[in-house]
């Protein structure tokens, strides 16, 4: 058994493999986002351009995260893998929505995102050592909340435009 | 001349010996407690209507603005200024009052010299503002009646069988009796988006002069027809009657007076469009907005084409409104009068289809969008796609054009707004037809008190059988194993908004039901169909949050190209027809400067 898996059995992760896994899902997302624009038709472009700069600020944060020598000190320390895990390393592997999706394609999709993204910054966000690692799961876990309550109410106006 | 004669006069001297009437210093003598003095207001209740102003015999008030308080939705904001060198202290302006804001103390002495201190805002700052004693009105107003003049409407058990009209519409007897009352303070006239001229044709019904009355509606509105009977009518929640009564049947009133003028005499009324201009405008869409724009740019002089890819004018009033809320007849009548001016209504013509943006572009002076909302959205929640789930908007097209449309005996809606009643109500009416009874679920996020759909949609909709479930979540379209739709699947949600008012819907999971029904259909809202731009337009035009961005008077970012209507602004009749008004007054402004320039 793989240290990796034997870890995962026992609820475990080192911050690094968390801290990994994050860097890459704020990554696959920007990357994500950044080839869907040109693919979208001009009226949902906003939405799309709007997602991909948010996950660029978090790429940067992440970034910066790595070059700072108190995370890099913390690294191997173990700490507990949140709930959300399981969903939030799935977000790794992109959907296909499609040659031309939809506003609301998009939004559903960003929507999913944000709230395993919400979970896993709040659970990590608990137990990660005090220190600059544990700020910044602080300040995604907040954001990503924000994030998430901004979408829906995206949602409710595009979709939900209510009756005539 | 008798003895009496010359005795009577001295009798007065009996009084010689008693106290005198009169006192030395009246300063300070109560008055009797029902005395009516200086007035009272209390400017929190006060709506500004200016009914006092109105009724005051002596010209003793006027309505004037007051710090802090400023106007807002069936709200003036000004507050009656009281001249006491006219008032005559009736107290009719107290008797009327719309709010019982206004009352009077029993203060009656006052000693100034300066002669304006007279003149004043009762309610600010003087010393009796609080006294209890004094005069009010007993009861609710009398001198204008609190109570709405019933409405005929047909009952649930005859109506449900068939896609007849429900409302009767008013008698004269009945229309003036409710006419009456009106106080013409005309608070409505701000709510109302196209700012009919409500109280001057109320004023015209209880004259009966229905010619005046046409004249009036055709001033702001060419959709009388129809917004004198499916009008969201938000300036009846501005009506100064509804604080101690009900708010006066504006909507039926406007229907009363179209019904009274026939169709030639509302065209002779209207008379004779301007003199030929040359220029041409054409116009996508036959909704409210775009024949209405139609309606001015045609009484201008211009020549109007409207693009319209159904079979028949109307838009969404046709295709989306059913019958027996607005007869086919009744919205034919409003759009023959714009047909009268010269506009010429090409149906079944689909631009992109059967004619180009460009070619538009290239044959006229200017091209305006109002192509509506007519794409249903949908929920997309698990078992959506496939037979058995169907859109409201497409069904309600479908049934207007005689279509033959799928039936099931049990039939779940998703949709708390007016489409989804529609829809209910008119699958109601087919599953009567066709199965002898009702069998409609309603589900809705909303909680009832938070419906999107008009109180009397839920009201009617209840009546003829619809079975509302409200504060559901959808979850999944239920499938059996060879695919059939078996019901709909949803959470009770506890809360749609979050603290800062946001959709953020929250579901208790454990409180989970299946609504049974072989057959789904979604209300839950709708998208304007831009296809018809193309590639290179849809690039070209500048977007605001998905909308096709323009400024206050209606413009894209395209100089030749104007939109109006639901597409670019939301859902509503009467606002469709106010933007249609605004945009043809932009382009004519356009027309015009052109034609400075050459």
């Amino acid at each position: 058994m793989s240290e990796t898996n034997k870890a995962k059995l026992t609820g475990k992760a080192t911050v690094r493999e968390i801290f990994e896994t994050a860097t890459e899902f704020e990554k696959v997302a920007h990357r994500f986002y950044t080839e869907l624009i040109p693919n979208v038709s001009k009226d949902i472009r906003w939405l799309v351009e709007e997602l991909a700069e948010e996950e660029l600020e978090h790429v940067e944060l992440f970034t910066n995260l790595s070059k700072n020598p108190e995370v890099d000190a913390i690294m191997a320390a173990e700490i507990a893998r949140p709930v959300a895990d399981g969903k939030f390393s799935d977000c790794v592997h992109t959907p296909d929505l499609g040659p031309n999706p939809d506003d609301q394609a998009v939004l559903q999709y960003a929507l999913m995102r944000e709230s395993a993204a919400m979970d896993q910054y709040t659970e990590l966000a608990q137990s990660t050592p005090a220190g600059p690692l544990k700020d910044a799961f602080v300040f995604l876990a907040n954001e990503e909340t924000k994030h998430k309550a901004e979408l829906e109410k995206i949602y409710y106006e595009t979709v939900h435009s209510g009756g005539v | 001349m008798g003895l009496r004669e010359v005795l009577t006069p001295f009798t007065v001297w009996k009084h010689v010996f008693d106290d005198p009437v009169t006192i030395k210093q009246p300063i300070g003598r109560p008055a009797a407690e029902r005395y009516r003095g200086f007035h009272q207001n209390d400017l929190d209740t006060c709506i500004g209507c200016g009914t006092c102003e109105a009724i005051c015999q002596n010209g003793a008030i006027d309505m004037v603005a007051v710090a802090g308080y400023d106007p807002e939705k069936g709200n003036s904001g000004l507050k009656p200024q009281i001249d006491y060198g006219r008032c005559c202290w009736c107290a009719l302006c107290v008797d009327v009052c719309m709010t019982g804001s206004l009352t009077m103390s029993n203060e009656y002495t006052w000693v100034d010299t300066d002669p304006d201190a007279f003149r004043f805002v009762p309610g600010l700052e003087e010393p009796w503002k609080d006294d209890e004693e004094g005069y009010e009105r007993e009861g609710k107003r009398v001198l204008s009646g609190i109570e709405r003049i019933h409405m005929e409407e047909m009952e649930p058990e005859a109506r449900i069988g068939n896609f007849d009209e429900i409302v009767a519409g008013y008698s004269r007897a009945e229309a003036i009796l409710e006419a009456d009352r009106c106080v013409e303070c005309g608070l409505c006239v701000a709510t109302c988006p196209a700012h009919m001229s409500i109280p001057d044709y109320i004023a015209a019904v209880r004259d009966q002069d229905y010619d005046r009355g046409l004249q009036l509606l055709y001033e702001t509105n060419p959709f009388s027809e129809v917004c004198g009977r499916v009008c969201t009518h938000k300036c009846e929640g501005s009506c100064a009657a509804l604080h101690e009564g009900d708010p006066i049947a504006i909507r039926w009133l406007k229907r009363h007076i179209i019904d009274e003028v026939p169709f030639d005499r509302r065209i002779e009324l209207i008379g004779q469009p301007a003199e030929p201009t040359g220029r041409k405008v054409a116009i996508i869409g036959a909704g409210p907005a775009g024949l209405t724009a139609a309606f001015d740019l045609a009484r201008a002089g211009h020549g109007v084409v409207v693009y319209e890819a159904l079979a028949h004018a109307g838009g969404m009033m046709r295709y989306g409104i059913p019958e027996y809320r607005l007869p086919y007849d009744a919205l034919d009548r409003d759009i023959g009068v714009i047909e009268a001016m010269g506009v010429e209504i090409r149906t079944n013509c689909r631009v992109g289809r059967d004619v180009t943006m460009d070619e538009l572009r290239r044959d006229h002076d200017a091209v305006v969008l109002t192509i509506g909302l007519h794409m249903g959205r949908s929920t997309r929640v698990p078992g959506t796609e496939g037979a058995g789930v169907e859109k409201a908007v497409d069904l309600l097209r479908r049934i207007t054009d005689g279509e033959k449309v799928p039936l099931a005996e049990q039939i779940v809606v998703i949709g708390g707004g007016n489409v989804a009643m529609d829809i209910a109500r008119s699958m109601a009416r087919l599953q009567k037809a066709e199965f002898g009874k009702v069998g409609i679920t309603l589900t809705a996020l909303e909680d009832i008190d938070h419906f999107l759909a008009d109180p009397e949609e839920v009201v009617e909709s209840r009546e003829e059988g619809v079975k509302i479930f409200d504060a559901r979540g959808p979850q999944e379209v239920m499938r059996d194993a060879e695919g059939k739709v078996t019901g709909l699947r949803t959470w009770r949600v506890k809360s749609i908004f979050d603290a800062e008012g946001r959709f953020a819907p929250a579901y208790d999971q454990s409180d989970e039901r299946v609504h049974a029904g072989s057959m789904v259909i979604e209300a839950i809202g709708q998208a304007a169909d831009t296809s018809l731009l193309g590639a290179a337009l849809t690039e070209a035009l500048e977007w605001n949050r998905g909308r096709i961005k323009i400024d206050t008077a209606f413009r894209t970012s395209e100089p030749w190209l104007f939109a109006a209507g639901d597409a670019v602004k939301g859902p509503d009749v009467i606002s469709a027809v106010a933007d249609g008004h605004r945009v043809a007054r932009t382009v004519m402004e356009k027309l015009a400067a052109r034609e400075v320039a050459q």
